[in-house]
């Protein structure tokens, strides 16, 4: 029998883990600017566990969330209050938020047992509605719109508190994210959901229990999306409703879908693709945006994510991972190889 | 002796030039680089865009003669799109990539609040922040020291507004219609003081941001017996409150908060809003006082487009003397230090644009007081001296 990884070429792993610790470093060298492209990877990073989360609903699962904003709300306050309200230290905090995050999706995913597809995002981003006006309503713990200051992380005594700093806490999570979502994806589980993606009579004929496969996807991604929430709160500081808006979620789409659905590396590169074109490349041409079009580059952020997410799903449906895997093959078969199979 | 005293003197000339300051972030021989951070395509483009025009006007004047100790201005303008998260990354690359001086009139109150960590950090200050919020100048919050707040709070405009209205009918039935934000809560702040202090209970209607439909606030404020209605909104709220109550033959006094002010709210409400009252922290763009009539004379000279002239070019306007004034006292070679220290030194500074401000150590909140400015026959007439 095949082990759970056996096809796979393990060897770069650790080298890609000691070089996203060693990459602060090599900013710093690079640039004066490090401090600012930090900051940026770690939003990367918040996002890459969330989109792990996910993936694993919507890629794997098939299970679309249009709300998943609204679980990482849920994570950021659930943290900020118990923390900074009930006194919970911040690494029982890490346990206890994600946990009430993963049963707000519990709770969410007892429609999924009855709905599908684009009804069921409607109905996740309800969802997404639903704990904005909690978050108002609950005033008393939240500030209401106010927002709520949050305070830095303290692990084992230490204050973690410049964007330094939050990378390697931030990144340390990611790396166990990520591996946490691989296990997953490839365990009885992981098979299990995508059994009820692809064909939900069949795997009810194969004996998987619909609606606990169905209702732990929604916890599994409640639990990674509560787990980016509490980083997110205690590394930005401050939190209010205005920060979690449908758009985010749709944005969460945007960048597995860009990365390739059902694939975690997948979600990882999407991930970063969106958010270093957002914060990087799109600033770096707005004057020129502004001058060809007349317009602002925000203006038209929405318009270019929205091609780029219609170009991958036409031309490239697996996503950058897919474009990966395919350059692999290429190369592993050259010369052998028919020109069709790199399209 | 005279070695030992020689030796003294090329030690003392070294040292002096060993503690040369180096410059400050975004300070060269010929500029400051200073960082706005605006909503250029969200919610409030329109004032993103119109206020950083009317600062940009002033730069220019100053910079036309020959800028600040020699130094000309340059602001450079990000996008947050009013997004909190937006606002945090467009200030880190202001002030870590593009190393600004100081950061200036960044709109919105939770972009605000959510860049505080930034300014703490870095030691950035902020000056004029482009919101009316009261938390602003509350020095006991997370870089309270470095905000300069120009605008009075919102709350101290919903206790105003209470106080007048119960002046002019001590019998009135007041009610409030508010936007579910930040906003909104810094106002129901000053109303819950006012309540208090007046022993009555304000009857309060929330809408969400970007609410159309105001059917069932209005009802209920008619149901209420509402005799005098305050409206914490922007445009279109106020605008389409007055023409619902219109619509019902419901018929209060309406007033309305900070940026209701907006001369477009009475033109757009039409009949509806003849009467309404809105509270102004600064003078009147198209007054007689030497602020706004420098600022026509400014309009003109650099051929200012008619849509852009009014109250919000008028503020980008106002605010910018401010940080100019600012740049003057922080002296030849300013740090973000001395920046504070001059903003510190205001004493009743008064150049005809906003009403005397004294900023020290233990106050920068600004202006505390508004004037009331009410929809006469379509026009805006100030009605009230400065009431505090």
């Amino acid at each position: 029998m095949k082990g759970r990884y056996e096809d796979e070429n393990l060897y770069w792993i650790p080298v890609l883990i000691i070089f996203v610790f060693l990459l602060p470093f090599i900013l710093k060298g690079l640039s004066f600017s490090y401090k600012y492209y930090l900051f940026v990877l770690n939003m990367a990073g918040i996002y890459i566990i969330l989109n792990v989360g996910l993936d694993l609903l919507s890629g794997f699962t098939g299970l679309l969330s249009l709300g998943h904003a609204a679980f990482l709300a849920v994570g950021a306050y659930s943290s900020a209050i118990l923390v900074d309200q009930f006194g919970v230290p911040f690494a029982l905090s890490l346990i206890l938020s994600p946990l009430v995050a993963g049963l707000f999706g519990f709770v969410i995913g007892f429609p999924a047992l009855r709905i599908s597809g684009m009804y069921l995002g409607l109905t996740t981003m309800g969802f997404g509605f639903i704990v904005k006006r909690m978050i108002i309503a609950f005033r008393e713990w939240t500030h209401g719109s106010g927002g709520l200051d949050v305070s830095s992380p303290v692990l084992f005594g230490y204050t973690i508190k410049t964007d330094w700093n939050n990378y390697f806490l931030i990144y340390t999570f990611v790396v166990i994210a990520v591996v946490a979502g691989r296990r997953i994806a490839k365990s009885k589980i992981g098979r299990a959901f995508m059994a009820i993606r692809d064909s939900e009579q069949a795997a009810e004929a194969a004996g998987i229990n619909l609606a606990k496969y169905k209702m732990l996807a929604f916890f599994i991604s409640g639990l990674f999306a509560g787990f980016a929430g509490v980083l997110f709160a205690h590394t930005s500081s401050f939190i209010s409703t205005d920060h979690f808006d449908i758009l985010l979620s749709i944005y969460f789409i945007i960048m597995i879908l860009v990365g390739g659905v059902s694939s975690i590396y997948g979600a990882v590169l999407g991930t970063l693709f969106i958010v270093l074109l957002d914060n990087l490349f799109v600033p770096l041409l707005k004057d020129q945006i502004h001058f060809w079009f007349n317009t602002q580059a925000g203006d038209i952020q929405s318009l270019i994510f929205g091609l780029i997410m219609f170009l991958f799903i036409i031309f490239q449906p697996m996503g950058l991972y897919g474009m990966w895997l395919k350059m692999r093959i290429y190369w592993k078969l050259f010369p052998f190889n028919p020109r069709q199979r790199f399209t | 002796m005279k070695r030992v005293v020689g030796t003294l003197i090329i030690i003392g000339l070294l040292a002096v030039g060993c503690v040369k300051r180096a410059p400050a972030p975004g300070v060269t021989d010929t500029e400051v680089l200073i960082g706005n951070v605006q909503d250029l395509s969200g919610p409030l483009k329109e004032l993103g865009a119109i206020i950083p025009s009317g600062s940009n006007m002033y730069f220019q004047y100053i910079n036309d003669q020959g800028g600040v100790h020699g130094r000309s201005i340059k602001m450079l303008i990000e996008d947050h799109q009013y997004n909190p998260q937006k606002a945090v990354a467009a200030t880190k690359k202001l002030v870590e990539k593009d190393q600004v001086f100081c950061l200036f009139q960044i709109l919105g109150t939770s972009p605000c609040e959510a860049i505080r960590p930034i300014l703490s950090e870095t030691g950035t200050p902020l000056i004029a922040p482009a919101t009316n919020s009261g938390t602003m100048s509350d020095l006991s919050r997370e870089a309270g020291d470095l905000i300069f707040h120009t605008d009075t709070g919102y709350d101290r405009q919903g206790e105003i507004l209470v106080d007048y209205i119960l002046n002019q009918n001590s019998d009135a039935k007041i009610g409030i219609v508010y936007q579910d934000d930040d906003y909104g809560e810094n106002v129901l702040v000053g109303i819950a003081r006012a309540e208090e202090e007046h022993e009555i209970t304000v009857q309060k209607e929330s809408y969400q941001r970007g609410a159309i439909d105001f059917k069932g606030q209005t009802m209920n404020l008619l149901k209420g017996g509402c005799t005098d209605v305050i409206i914490a909104g922007i445009v279109r709220e106020p605008v389409t409150v007055m023409k619902t109550a219109e619509a019902m033959n419901y018929k209060p006094n309406f007033f309305g908060t900070g940026p209701t002010v907006d001369a477009r709210v009475g033109k757009l409400a039409g009949s509806a809003g003849e009467g309404f009252t809105a509270t102004y922290w600064a003078n009147m763009w198209n007054s007689d006082a030497p602020g706004p009539i420098l600022y026509r004379e400014l309009c003109e000279k650099y051929d200012i487009p008619e849509p852009y002239i009014g109250l919000y070019h008028y503020y980008g306007f106002a605010t910018a003397q401010l940080l100019v004034e600012g740049l003057e006292r922080a002296g030849r070679n300013p740090t973000r230090k001395s920046l504070v220290r001059g903003l510190e030194t205001f004493k009743n500074w008064d150049v005809g644009s906003f009403p005397p401000i004294t900023y020290n150590r233990n106050d920068h909140a600004g202006v505390d007081k508004v004037q009331l400015v009410q929809m006469q026959n379509g026009e805006q007439v100030v009605i009230t001296d400065w009431l505090e």
